[in-house]
């Protein structure tokens, strides 16, 4: 054991050199650990102003909600006695159009309210009213409340009526906060209030309709929630709605952020990764600058242990200053950028520095510098008095003692199990984790088939190519450090390139070229004779294709409630709400193939009998004969699997995961759904055949989506790439160290060159070339192993149709290139202005 | 300087042989060296270049490892120890001096004399150093660094810091060869002055005839080999 104060005092005298020369150790541990500080403070920040703001977004302490059907007049009686303040709305979506004019038009996603709203907070507009006065029925017309941007797209101004179903609506003030409102990730329209009476005066509400039917109460103070829901679900036990409580207030929201704070999290642990390997080359680099004094120490009679205790300290104090100012800069640049932006996102973020994400960022840092140094430090303890003797003793290949190699691993593991505890999904962490695994050792392997392929390559007679060729694969060449550091960042730009290129071609490419042109939801079945003849006669319609159409959730399989089943991840999609269903007695019907089972006969009425989706069976763990038990409308049905289909959900065919046989949905209240293909031109009169005539029915412009869902696509790809971007700069830094590290090397072959007769071009020539082809073959490895995993990702993960994008990989290598070509070019200039005497007479 | 027959050796090498792995394969570089150096003798080790003198003063410092033959010094055989434990012994037993003197760069003229009474744990180190640099003219200039001073200053602080633990032996790898000869002969003064007074081994290797004159005792290696072995003063 050493004297760990001696160390100490040792240390401090070793660091009165100033912190200068851990520049690149400083830069690479500041960035990765202010990435994950800020990532993690940015996500706490919104979901903490979801945990603080969760009754307000909720509209009160308890939202229950009924799809379809409100609540009987023996519930609402029990809520209003039970609440001290209750509410009621209906939201759903519906078209509107000016009353002036019936060519434009407008997909709006309607919220009718009571009196009573809001419960909690308070309703703002512009100009500002009471929520009398924006509704009330003035002069014929009933008031609306608006988002700005209907004005914009309908071209119309405040005071202006528009038609909603078959009554008039005028609009008297735009939006500025609706307190309950968590702007939806994907909305099909912006948002029209008016009043409940007004809604119903409208014809919207009719059997079967979309609408979901929300009842919102405040509780008093002395009430305890839990055994309130307790109460409630005892008195009420099939009423079938969905209560929420302010802590799951937006569980869209949450877990979109979360899911988005996964990603950025494994970049910005990307980004600590290149810079942990900056972290051992700086720590290589500052060592072999002490090489002497490590010598001297050991002639003078210190110990191994005592010399790695020494330069440990250092290590530490650097790595405690790095990690303190990434937690500066990390905790601080989310409240700048919240301060700026905060009141364009869905919730009011709860801007602060958090503990949690500080602690696991500093935690990440301070085990990342220790696995990151043992390497070299290790291999300083066995520096040998000699080398005062022995200068020409090479060291540089060796491996340190196992003890060190054994601690190294340690640390790997270390972090490892770290990111699987910190990471909200096992699953992808441990992907991350093996993927970043084999990264390395691909980049690792590919710079060793790069210097033995160097090696074999026998250039022609001129020097300059034979120095470009053994600089490739010389002893303490920069090959491997600046093939992995620079191509792990470049792996993963060309990685979520590639993925986020691939999707949007899918929903810019591939997807309009199969989808219908609109959607049509809440046809009444006493419309549908007469809307298929409307929209089918429409010159430049296509085919076209109506079923009819309600929710249910499931809430048991196989007889366990569904929060007890064992379900996969990647099927909980489909019990976390409610689920669109069917009905059909032809096999024709469904667009889907049957892959087990059988379709039953057209005319069959026995017990109910579902079909259902191969991947949800797969996903429950269910096959035929089991069963579904569904919550339809307060009605709990359960049905046995009759045959499962598998559905390409891309293909955005018509189809359903859970299609009922004949004879058990046919008397619940529903309507239809309906898509048309139809020629660009013939759009507008189509919706206007569909919307015209039958004031409830809406229509949605599968083009206006899909562009909704690009847009969406990009914004998030722009901050997923960003957070990559930062990788590519950790990995210029490790390459500015690198530069660095080689400067006094360059310097003396510089100055050795100039004495052999070399000009000033034909040294810059070498240089350029060296570092233009390793820019050049790291490049074309990160675009190799980038690709490779972005296929992996489309095929395997996402199911996904993969497309290579040459773009994408051509721009990364040509910035490859141009990263290595200007950093070689700054470092080789400082070399090549060196004047040769100096030096000479130096040594 | 006669030595009693009971005295035991400070220094004894049998049979040394070394050989260093190279690409254009193994270099025997000593070759069977048998040596007896006793307490108080003044060694001049000279042969010219890659006759193994280095190697040699290496082999005795413990910094290289024998390929066979056995080195005792002070009673310890150096066989099977390992590298913390030759460290050790160095730390109570040996002092060097370079001829790049090899000063740490990062601490004073003080800390530098003191660093070997530290690793050994001892008390005062940093007294014990003043006295040690006052005993060679840096009384003045003991919180300098290296840096700051001349080249003769910097090998007068390297003597000091060699001095500073009264070793046993003391090694000199050519200790002026990087000094003026006004300056060499300060330093070489201050050795002999340095080893005189605490009755310390001295092993010299030096180019330098004249300076090898001044030993009580000559060694010539040629080809890693001892071809001469002569005492040349008794009073030396």
């Amino acid at each position: 054991m050493p004297n760990l104060t001696l160390s100490w005092r040792l240390a401090r005298r070793e660091l009165r050199g100033g912190f200068g020369r851990f520049r690149i150790f400083l830069a690479c541990l500041i960035l990765g650990v202010a990435a994950i500080t800020a990532v993690g403070n940015l996500s706490e920040s919104v979901l903490g102003g979801l945990r603080t703001d969760g009754k307000k977004l909720l509209g009160g302490d308890i939202d229950l909600r009924l799809l379809h059907r409100p609540a009987s007049a023996t519930q609402k009686t029990f809520l209003k006695a039970q609440a001290e303040t209750y509410s009621e709305s209906i939201t759903m979506r519906a078209m509107v159009r000016p009353t002036t004019t019936r060519e434009r038009r407008a997909m709006v996603e309607l919220k009718a309210v009571d009196s009573a709203y809001p419960l909690v907070g308070q309703m703002e507009t512009t100009p500002a009213s009471s929520s009398k006065d924006s509704y009330a029925l003035k002069d014929g017309s009933w008031g609306a409340s608006v988002d700005a941007n209907l004005l914009t797209r309908l071209q119309l101004k405040l005071g202006d009526t528009v038609k909603l179903g078959s009554i008039t609506v005028q609009i008297r003030n735009t939006i500025i906060i609706e307190p309950d409102r968590v702007a939806s990730v994907f909305s099909l329209g912006p948002r029209v209030m008016i009043d409940l009476k007004a809604l119903h005066q409208s014809g919207l509400v009719q059997p079967g309709s979309q609408l979901r039917y929300h009842y919102k109460l405040t509780l008093p103070k002395s009430a305890d929630p839990k055994a309130w829901q307790s109460t409630l679900a005892e008195t009420f036990p099939k009423a079938g709605w969905r209560l929420r409580t302010p802590e799951e207030a937006a569980p869209g929201i949450k877990r979109f952020l979360e899911r988005m704070t996964l990603f950025m999290s494994f970049t910005g642990l990307t980004v600590l990764l290149v810079g942990g390997l900056g972290i051992t080359g700086a720590v290589r680099s500052y060592l072999d600058t002490k090489t002497e004094t490590i010598a001297t120490f050991k002639c003078l009679g210190a110990p191994g242990n005592l010399v790695f205790s020494i330069y440990m300290m250092q290590v530490l104090v650097i790595g405690t200053i790095g990690i303190t100012i990434g937690l500066i800069i990390g905790g601080g640049s989310p409240i700048i950028l919240l301060e700026l932006i905060g009141n364009h996102l869905p919730v009011r973020p709860a801007i602060g520095l958090y503990s949690t994400p500080t602690l696991v960022a500093a935690v990440f840092g301070f085990l990342s510098t220790v696995t990151f140094a043992l390497w070299p430090l290790g291999r300083a303890r066995d520096v040998s008095a000699a080398h005062l003797f022995r200068f020409s003793l090479d060291t540089t290949a060796r491996r340190p003692r196992w003890g060190y190699v054994i601690a190294t691993l340690i640390g790997i593991l270390l972090l490892a199990l770290c990111t699987l505890y910190t990471s909200s999904d096992w699953f992808f962490a441990l992907w991350f984790i093996i993927g970043s695994i084999l990264t390395l050792v691909l980049l690792r392997f590919s710079a060793y088939l790069i210097m033995q392929i160097a090696r074999k390559w026998k250039p022609g007679r001129g020097a300059l190519w034979r120095l470009v060729q053994t600089n490739l694969h010389r002893p303490s060449t920069p090959t491997p450090n600046i093939v992995v550091s620079l191509g792990l960042g470049l792996t993963v730009l060309v990685a979520i390139g590639l993925i986020e290129g691939n999707l949007s071609r899918q929903i810019s490419e591939r997807i309009p070229e199969r989808a219908p042109a609109f959607f049509f939801l809440d046809i009444q079945p006493g419309q549908v004779a007469e809307f298929d003849k409307a929209v089918t006669s429409v010159k430049g319609a296509g085919a076209y294709k109506r079923v009819p159409s309600l929710r249910g959730r499931i809430i048991q399989i196989n007889g366990i409630p569904v929060e007890k089943a064992e379900v996969a991840p990647e099927s909980q999609w489909a019990i976390r709400g409610d689920r669109a269903l069917t009905y059909a007695a032809n096999k024709d019907d469904v667009a889907s193939a049957i892959t087990q089972g059988e379709w039953w006969d057209a005319g069959y009425s026995g017990p109910p009998l579902i079909s259902l989706d191969a991947g949800l069976a797969r996903g429950f763990k269910v096959g035929l004969g089991d069963s579904l038990t569904l919550n339809v409308l307060g009605r709990e049905i359960t049905a046995n699997i009759a045959s499962l289909r598998e559905i390409d959900w891309r293909s955005l065919k018509f189809d359903f995961a859970i299609v009922f046989a004949p004879g058990v949905l046919e008397g619940a209240p529903h309507s239809h759904i309906a898509a048309i293909e139809a020629v660009p031109e013939a759009e507008d009169a189509v919706e206007r055949a569909a919307t015209d005539t039958f004031a409830n029915i809406s229509a949605i412009r599968v083009r206006d989506a899909l562009q909704a869902a690009s847009v969406i696509l990009s914004g998030i790809g722009a901050a997923v790439k960003g957070t990559a971007a930062l990788t590519l700069i950790a990995g210029l830094i490790v390459l500015a160290g690198v530069m660095a590290s080689e400067h006094r090397r360059r310097v003396y072959e510089a100055v050795v060159f100039k004495v052999l007769g070399a000009g000033y071009k034909r040294i810059l020539c070498i240089y350029m070339l060296e570092y233009g082809i390793l820019g050049l073959l790291t490049g074309a490895v990160a675009a190799g192993i980038g690709s490779l995993t972005a296929w992996a990702v489309i095929k395997f993960l996402m199911g996904s149709e993969w497309v290579f994008l040459p773009n994408i990989v051509i721009l990364t290598v040509v910035l490859c290139v141009l990263m290595t070509t200007s950093v070689g070019l700054i470092g080789t200039w400082r070399a090549l202005g060196q004047k040769a005497a100096p030096h000479l007479r130096d040594d | 300087m006669t030595i009693p027959p009971s005295v035991k050796p400070t220094l004894k090498l049998q049979d040394v042989h070394l050989k260093l792995g190279s690409d254009a394969g193994p270099v025997h570089i000593l070759r069977g060296i048998n040596l007896e150096i006793m307490p108080g003798e003044t060694i001049g080790v000279i042969g010219p270049s890659g006759s193994g003198k280095t190697s040699f003063l290496m082999i005795a410092a413990g910094l290289e490892t024998t390929t066979s033959g056995t080195v005792t010094a002070c009673g310890t055989t150096y066989n099977g120890l390992n590298e913390d434990a030759l460290a050790e012994f160095r730390r109570d037993h040996v002092g060097v001096v370079f001829q790049n003197f090899h000063l740490v760069p990062s601490m004073t003229a003080l800390e530098n004399v003191a660093l070997p009474m530290e690793f050994a744990r001892k008390d005062g180190a940093f007294e014990r150093a003043q006295v040690e640099l006052e005993a060679v003219g840096l009384g003045h200039r003991i919180h300098h660094y290296p840096g700051q001073l001349s080249g003769g200053e910097q090998q007068r602080v390297a003597l000091a810091r060699a001095f500073v633990t009264e070793p046993e032996i003391l090694l000199a790898d050519e200790p002026t060869g990087s000094l003026d000869q006004g300056t060499g002969e300060q330093v070489m003064q201050m050795l002999f002055d340095l080893q005189n007074r605490n009755g310390t081994t001295l092993i010299l290797v030096t180019h330098a005839p004249d300076l090898a004159a001044q030993c009580s005792r000559l060694i010539k290696l040629a080809d890693g080999q001892v071809v001469s072995d002569e005492v040349i003063s008794e009073n030396a």
